[in-house]
């Protein structure tokens, strides 16, 4: 059996979907059931109700003292099962694929050791979830859902990422040559 | 309760899709943001098409108020702030707030770092929201504002208008960007 190596689909019309495309039509219909049932994807609200169930605990005067942290409210909501099921979904398609061990992979080649990796992804980690923080929702909850929605702040959102996202990794490819 | 049934097994749908499309491997997103390999901004936006054209033909068929839609509000600078914010972190860390979940999923230990600076920007975040975030955000608040609004024509007939010429893009643009 041939693989297709170009995008041309074969004259019969048999053709074979990319991964992508097919990935993302299933994408597409999961989302939609989402709205459908409980309301659209969203992931980044999470980490602010994750800390607000912390401080709940250790300093309750504190967490009741803080505005953000009781706009977002308790953990006990869809948004907090939906990234558990990311979390088992990863574990499952790499498993169930027959994945080896995920690899160590460095994205920018001034990541020349583990450690210089770590902190990329840290600082990138911090960066994404402030960003989104400041915005009201992330890449699934302003680009995926808020876009689905016909929604402005989801375009606007999209606009700033790829604006600063695109430079970012164009930089940090340039700057070991 | 069944809102979070429901949420889980979307949840971990949507984390084997992010893991068969490659979007939890850092070195994928870095290429899809140096323009190289547009194959996850492809998938992105065969989900968006395909997700807007099913839900709202569902909400024309199922009558209103049976459709969960929840639009964010527009607050323009603060939603274009937080995107170029996010846009450096994302092309720094090759991460999203989700698909580290899923790349820790499969044994990623870079996402559990990426992971850990969320949870460090979350809790920072609390600290400066209301002194910083919340007065930014109030400059030039749009609303709830949806592209129908804008257009002032009927939200299922653009949402297959903006499928359709999405599809149409992805079908058009090449998923390998030979480099110049």
């Amino acid at each position: 059996m041939a693989q297709s190596a170009t995008q041309a689909p074969p004259a019969d019309g048999s053709s074979k979907l990319p991964a992508w495309a097919k990935l993302g039509a299933i994408f597409g219909v999961v989302s939609a059931l989402s709205i459908l049932t409980w309301g659209p994807i969203g992931v980044s609200g999470t980490y602010p109700r994750f800390i607000g169930a912390i401080f709940r605990r250790l300093t309750p005067d504190l967490a009741h003292a803080n505005p953000y942290l009781e706009k977002m409210g308790s953990l006990i909501k869809p948004e907090t099962f939906l990234l558990i099921g990311l979390l088992v979904g990863g574990f499952l398609a790499a498993k169930l694929a027959g994945d080896k061990a995920a690899p160590a992979e460095y994205p920018h080649p001034s990541e020349t050791t583990t450690g210089k990796r770590y902190r990329d992804a840290f600082i990138g980690g911090f960066l994404i979830v402030f960003g989104a923080r400041i915005a009201g929702g992330c890449t699934s909850g302003h680009i995926i859902s808020g876009i689905t929605q016909l929604s402005i702040s989801g375009m606007i959102f999209a606009a700033g990422v790829f604006a600063t996202g695109i430079l970012t990794a164009k930089l940090m490819h340039r700057e070991a040559k | 309760m069944m809102p979070l049934i429901y949420a889980l097994i979307v949840g971990v749908a949507m984390g084997a899709l992010i893991q068969r499309v490659r979007a939890s491997s850092p070195a994928m997103i870095a290429a899809n943001l140096r323009l190289e390999n547009l194959s996850i901004i492809k998938f992105m936006v065969t989900t968006i098409a395909v997700g807007a054209i099913l839900a709202f033909v569902m909400n024309a068929l199922l009558g209103p108020n049976t459709m969960h839609f929840d639009v964010k509000p527009a607050y323009v600078v603060g939603v274009l702030v937080g995107g170029l914010v996010f846009g450096v972190g994302f092309g720094l860390g090759g991460y999203c707030p989700g698909t580290c979940v899923v790349g820790a999923g499969e044994g990623r230990k870079d996402a559990l770092m990426a992971l850990l600076g969320g949870v460090v920007g979350a809790f920072f975040f609390t600290l400066v929201f209301s002194s910083v975030i919340a007065p930014m955000n109030k400059l030039l608040d749009l609303g709830k504002l949806t592209l129908d609004q804008v257009l002032g024509l009927p939200a299922v007939g653009v949402a297959i208008g903006l499928g359709v010429i999405f599809l149409g893009i992805v079908y058009m643009l090449p998923t390998v960007v030979k480099k110049g």
